[in-house]
């Protein structure tokens, strides 16, 4: 088990250096930040007291090397927007996202469950089919105009929700929902898939004749098998999650990591977008190797025949 | 980054997993329904909710020229010497109460008595004094210092505690006007830094800054002119403007700025003018631009009435310079170009007949989000330039990529471009306008004359009504001789407002939005 778990954490660590890596250099090729933060009238003197201080004018390699060094000492630049350690900003704004993205996995898992088995059991039934309709119905719908549409409706038409902001309990409704629609609409496809095929395997009807009640031999039967599939594709959308973080939280004022990505694009605001991607980079590299520890415990086979 | 290997479908499942993850999402809901990094700031009836498409990156004063910073921070928080009313154009007392020139370099200031700062350090001479030497000298990059000064050698001292002498190596008939950027600060501010929580002598003072959630300022007891109507304001940001709106009409916001026609504030809706000019820069150094009449078939190809009526939803008027009315040098006589395709083509034809590479594919290059509409006002310029014999394409970047286009020094190889370009003259003198956009040395320029060069620093040199003419008889050159932009509509902003709040938006508003001009309604 270690020596897989090492050779996972060994292979997953590539793509991560590459997304530093490519993050660092992508954002210097947009160009010089200076336009941004200094006046229309600065002369080409302040442009270039501008870069030199901010260590712009060394080559790109250099730049790099440094910004390497600071990182092993925990130090992850300033925010040339706010004059504020990087870290200081992505750090508080972590938490937010973190939250967000948890309940909607959440939601996302048991409402699939329980969508996805009531559609197994009755296959082609109308309950199958209204579930199957509406699932691909939210899996294809833009979450920007989903986000847009919820607004006008429940908060300005029905004034049943707050349009945005982060105060009252409402304000979780919309953005959740946002969210959730389509790794729910994805994940009820997949689990009704699942269990259309576990409830017709021979164990089901073992377990029916002897005696089990019909709740008990969908959830704890025929569930058990078809979790491991619904596991794989949550795996992949909770990783996802982070583009559809950025657009909620840029509609819905969420203080989260994705609203400060975006600006710090934006805003060429290179130290908060180099700590902020690393951060997410090294969430969705942890999930990966949860994920794959579960496969692992799930079946001996992944343990031993892990080749990298 | 998928695992490579997946499980087939009827492995053996330990139950483990779902608890894992059930007991999670139990840890999340005991957490409450705070939301993580969200202060909370209670907003009572006495409190005016404002709500800005961005945070302020900061509100330290000395870059209160950037729109961001500066609608919170100026004339709320800190405020300077003197003060430009949008509406007459003249220059008001505000921490000084008179200024005259005593010689040609040299204007003194004479200031408000019984003045605090917000921690209780009174306002003197010597804080003015700091202040305009930490704006300008103190080389923390301050942005007023490059937008009002430039490179200009100014230095302040205090003669005694109400008196201040402003010296400057040239002469400057403008310079109170300048000053008016200037925001005042106490001795103690740090000169080796920026401060992002300023202390002033504004009518309000900062009481939480909850950063990426909202901003509270409360009214500041001892402040030295008439107490303002709101106890508080309350600061919040959405970047979608269809949201701002929505939050006026949903009563979770009183004042919502910078929206669009498309946002829908509906009945809510107060449109103002913004100061802000809409035009294409046009680079004549190259062919097929470096011919007039090329330059001259563009401005008459282009429908500026059918645009404005259009495209911006009939908000606007067209437009022939890049100074609204209302600021020192504007030209009344100058008239928008008139839509004569006809023309256009015959001017096209000439340029061909003698030899001039019409034919040369011309770039627009457009900024998203410039103005409401920005594609689409390029989309109907490409396709009247297409009509009047021309070849353009259309490029839209985002600020910073446009950015390198607007400023010197300019791409290498590119070829002919049309800039999409909109210009705000916040200060109400021309020369904060034409000498960086016309001038052949200006930051934004792409192409001068050494005649509208001339005609440009005579007019920055001169007072009073010569000024003006001066000014505007440079204006007029431009249009006449130069034709070096295609200017197209002075622009007019939106802003959405509760009908419990009174407010007059004025030309100011985008860049200074003052709280004191707000009150209860009824």
């Amino acid at each position: 088990m270690l020596v897989f778990l090492r050779n996972r954490v060994l292979s997953s660590a590539v793509p991560l250096l590459f997304v530093v890596l490519g993050v660092f250099f992508l954002a210097r090729l947009t160009g010089d930040p200076a336009n941004l933060y200094l006046p229309l009238s600065a002369t080409p003197e302040m442009r270039e007291a501008f870069s030199e201080s901010h260590g712009f004018n060394d080559p790109l390699l250099a730049q790099f090397g440094d910004y390497l060094a600071q990182i092993a000492s925990f130090d992850f630049g300033e925010s040339l927007r706010t004059a504020q350690p990087a870290a200081e900003a992505v750090l508080r704004a972590f938490p937010a996202t973190l939250q967000l993205a948890g309940f909607t996995m959440l939601f996302a898992i048991v409402g699939a469950v329980l969508v996805g088995s009531l559609a197994a059991y009755r296959p082609n039934s109308w309950v199958d089919r209204v579930a199957s309709f509406l699932s691909a119905t939210a899996a294809s719908t833009p979450d920007f105009w989903f986000a847009i549409m919820g607004v006008l409706v429940f908060a300005v038409q029905l004034d049943w929700l707050p349009t945005s902001g982060t105060t009252g309990a409402g304000v979780w409704v919309l953005p959740i929902a946002t969210l959730l629609i389509r790794p729910f609409g994805v994940l009820v496809q997949v689990v009704r898939g699942a269990m259309v095929s576990a409830l017709s395997a021979p164990y089901v009807k073992v377990a029916r004749s002897k005696g089990a009640g019909e709740t008990r031999v969908v959830f704890r039967h025929a569930l058990r098998n078809a979790g491991a599939p619904a596991l794989t594709v949550a795996g992949d959308l909770a990783v996802g999650l982070v583009n559809g973080a950025v657009v909620v939280e840029t509609i819905f004022g969420w203080p989260g990591i994705g609203k400060l990505m975006i600006d710090s694009i934006l805003q060429r605001d290179f130290a908060v977008l180099q700590a902020a991607v690393l951060l997410t980079a090294l969430t969705i590299f942890v999930l990966n190797i949860l994920i794959d520890i579960c496969y692992a415990l799930m079946d001996a086979r992944v343990r031993q025949g892990a080749t990298v | 980054m998928k695992s490579p290997l997946r499980p087939p479908a009827l492995a053996g499942p330990p139950g483990r997993r779902a608890g894992a993850l059930l007991g999670a999402g139990t840890m999340l809901l005991a957490a409450g329904c705070t939301v993580a990094n969200s202060g909370a700031t209670a907003a009572g009836a006495d409190t005016v909710r404002i709500v800005l498409p961005e945070e302020p990156p900061t509100l330290e004063p000395c870059d209160a020229s950037l729109t961001a910073t500066g609608r919170v921070t100026r004339s709320n928080i800190t405020e300077p010497l003197t003060e430009r009313v949008p509406a007459t154009g003249e220059l008001a007392p505000k921490l000084a109460t008179a200024w005259d020139r005593r010689d040609a370099t040299t204007w003194r200031f004479t200031l408000r008595d019984g003045v605090e700062f917000h921690d209780g350090t009174p306002f003197t001479a010597e804080a003015a004094a700091f202040s305009i030497d930490r704006t300008v000298n103190s080389g923390i990059d301050c942005n007023v210092a490059g937008y009002v000064f430039g490179d200009s050698e100014i230095s302040a001292t205090a003669v005694d505690g109400t008196t201040l002498d402003v010296t400057t190596a040239e002469p400057d008939p403008i310079l109170p006007l300048r000053l008016s950027f200037v925001e005042i600060v106490p001795t103690h501010t740090d000169t080796s830094g920026k401060v992002r929580e300023p202390v002033g002598t504004g009518p309000y003072r900062i009481d939480t800054w909850n950063q990426g959630i909202n901003l509270r300022l409360d009214r500041f007891d001892d402040y030295w002119g008439e107490q303002p109507a709101y106890a508080a304001a309350l600061y919040s940001w959405r970047a979608e403007g269809s949201i701002r709106a929505a939050m006026v009409t949903s009563g979770e916001a009183d004042v919502a700025v910078g929206l669009a026609p498309a946002d829908g504030a509906g009945e809510h809706a107060v449109e103002f003018p913004n100061n802000e000019t809409s035009y294409l820069r046009m680079d004549a150094a190259k062919p097929p631009l470096d011919d007039i009449r090329v330059r001259q078939a563009i401005n008459y190809a282009i429908d500026r009435e059918g645009l404005v009526a259009s495209v911006f939803a009939g908000l606007g008027e067209p437009a022939g310079q890049i100074v609204p009315d209302g600021v020192t040098g504007y030209n009344p006589d100058i008239a928008a170009w008139p839509h004569d395709m006809d023309r256009a083509r015959e001017l096209i034809d000439e340029a061909r007949a003698d030899g001039v590479p019409v034919d040369t594919t011309i770039t627009l290059i457009g900024r998203n989000g410039i103005y409401p509409k920005a594609a689409e006002t390029l989309e109907v310029v490409q396709n009247a330039l297409l009509d009047a014999g021309l070849r353009v394409e259309i490029r839209m970047l985002d600020v910073n990529a446009w950015m390198e286009y607007l400023l010197r020094p300019f791409p290498a190889d590119t070829g002919p471009t049309l800039l999409q370009a909109q210009h705000g003259n916040q200060a109400g003198d021309a020369a904060f306008s034409l000498g960086q956009i016309y001038g052949s040395e200006g930051a934004q320029s792409s192409w001068g004359t050494p005649e509208l060069d001339r005609l440009i620093q005579e007019a920055e040199l001169s007072s009073d009504a010569e000024r003006q003419a001066a000014f505007a008889e440079a204006l007029a050159h431009q249009d006449r001789e130069v034709v070096r932009d295609a200017v197209l509509a002075h622009m007019t902003g939106i802003i959405s407002l509760s009908p419990h709040v009174a407010y007059e938006p004025d030309s100011a508003t985008n860049d200074e939005m003052h709280l004191a001009a707000m009150r209860p309604a009824g």
